[in-house]
């Protein structure tokens, strides 16, 4: 019994089913948030899945859904290459598997967070409106040929739960690369004479 | 060993390739249409079609209260819902002048928020109070009037969290309030 349980990478087994509830918890939750005004603009991110609320109308950008897809294909099937490398992990494929799986989840989180680094800066640059990452702030919207006009927005952002679920589940996929020194080593045999 | 990591690699290609030239390929007649899905046309239509801020005005119902003892009076408007959602009117304040003299008299806010419904109007109170200076005004200015003209003017409003500040050459509201000096 022992056996299997030292045969066994847990921080991969543990890693690869996170990786797929993260992406089952993404459909509905969103890793990152934010509203304008009373809920009249949201924008509910993650790589699995972006919509935009405007106005009461919800409407999604076909390419970011294809990309939104390429991102459920990757990392499920990061999830099932951990899943199936963690039980076993010993086999002459099993590193392969481990190497395909264990990064995808860490470069999707890193992709989203850049990219919504990369947007908020764009739309300080080209818009002059700050989007807050964290938090909330309130912006004066530029209103081209209006003058005697202000508009200012309360913009409020934040990373949901779902995102943190994310970094676990991409901090479970490292460890079980570390781990894999350990488990990956086969127990001395023992010679009978 | 190498035929697992060719197929790794080919899953992780095919994986990529295939949403994104399968979308290419279903907008290849209308590429804008891949960034630019109808539902913000159809938000864009609504927002011009609308008549937004263009047609934010009160109309005012029946006659002003006023009470001495806090120099406060209520006024009771009627606004039309013109944007292409329903709103809350959170909070709306501005400066109240003599329409003629374009002398400050005080300050007026709405007394509580109202919803409305798009399309929708509803009536709404808004709460002045006369300062020390425009009790003055009234005395020696319009003391033999029954009424007063004044305008509302310099509005910030509250709508559903966006708030929007007019200025006078954007927005005046005009209005008869009772004048509380006359004695007649």
């Amino acid at each position: 019994m022992k056996a299997i349980f030292t045969k066994i990478n847990w921080f991969g087994l543990a890693g690869g089913a996170t990786t797929i509830l993260v992406i089952a918890v993404s459909m509905f939750y969103p890793w990152w948030q934010l509203t304008v005004g009373d809920d009249l603009v949201k924008v509910n991110a993650s790589p699995v899945n972006m919509n935009f609320g405007f106005l009461g109308t919800t409407f999604t950008i076909p390419f970011i859904w294809a990309l939104n897809v390429v991102s459920i294909l990757i990392l499920l099937a990061s999830g099932i290459a951990m899943l199936v490398y963690s039980i076993i992990p010993r086999k002459s494929y099993s590193e392969h598997l481990l190497g395909f799986g264990y990064k995808k989840p860490l470069f999707t989180l890193l992709f989203f967070v850049i990219g919504l680094v990369v947007t908020t800066v764009i739309c300080q640059a080209v818009l002059s409106i700050n989007v807050p990452l964290m938090g909330s702030t309130t912006s004066t919207l530029p209103i081209p040929f209006a003058s005697g006009i202000t508009i200012s927005v309360l913009l409020s952002a934040a990373f949901q739960w779902s995102f943190w679920l994310a970094v676990v589940a991409a901090g479970l996929c490292i460890a079980a690369r570390l781990y894999h020194r350990k488990v990956a080593i086969a127990p001395s045999a023992t010679t009978v004479t | 060993m190498d035929k697992v990591r060719l197929l790794l690699s080919l899953i992780t290609i095919v994986i990529i390739v295939v949403p994104i030239v399968g979308m290419l390929l279903a907008y290849q007649d209308n590429l804008l249409g891949l960034f630019i899905p109808p539902e913000i046309n159809e938000i864009a239509d609504d927002l011009m079609g609308g008549d937004g801020l263009d047609e934010f005005e009160l109309e005012p119902v029946g006659q002003p209260q006023y009470d001495e003892a806090s120099r406060t009076f209520s006024a009771t408007f009627q606004f039309k819902n013109t944007f292409p959602i329903d709103v809350t009117i959170k909070s709306l304040s501005g400066n109240i002048k003599c329409k003629e003299h374009r002398f400050h008299l005080g300050n007026a806010s709405l007394s509580e928020p109202v919803s409305i419904d798009k399309g929708e109007t509803e009536t709404m109170t808004v709460l002045g109070t006369w300062t020390e200076e425009a009790i003055s005004h009234f005395h020696t200015k319009h003391a033999g009037e029954e009424t007063v003209d004044v305008v509302l003017v310099d509005f910030a409003v509250d709508v559903s969290g966006i708030q929007i500040q007019l200025d006078q050459s954007q927005m005046e509201q005009s209005m008869q309030v009772p004048n509380p000096v006359y004695e007649g």
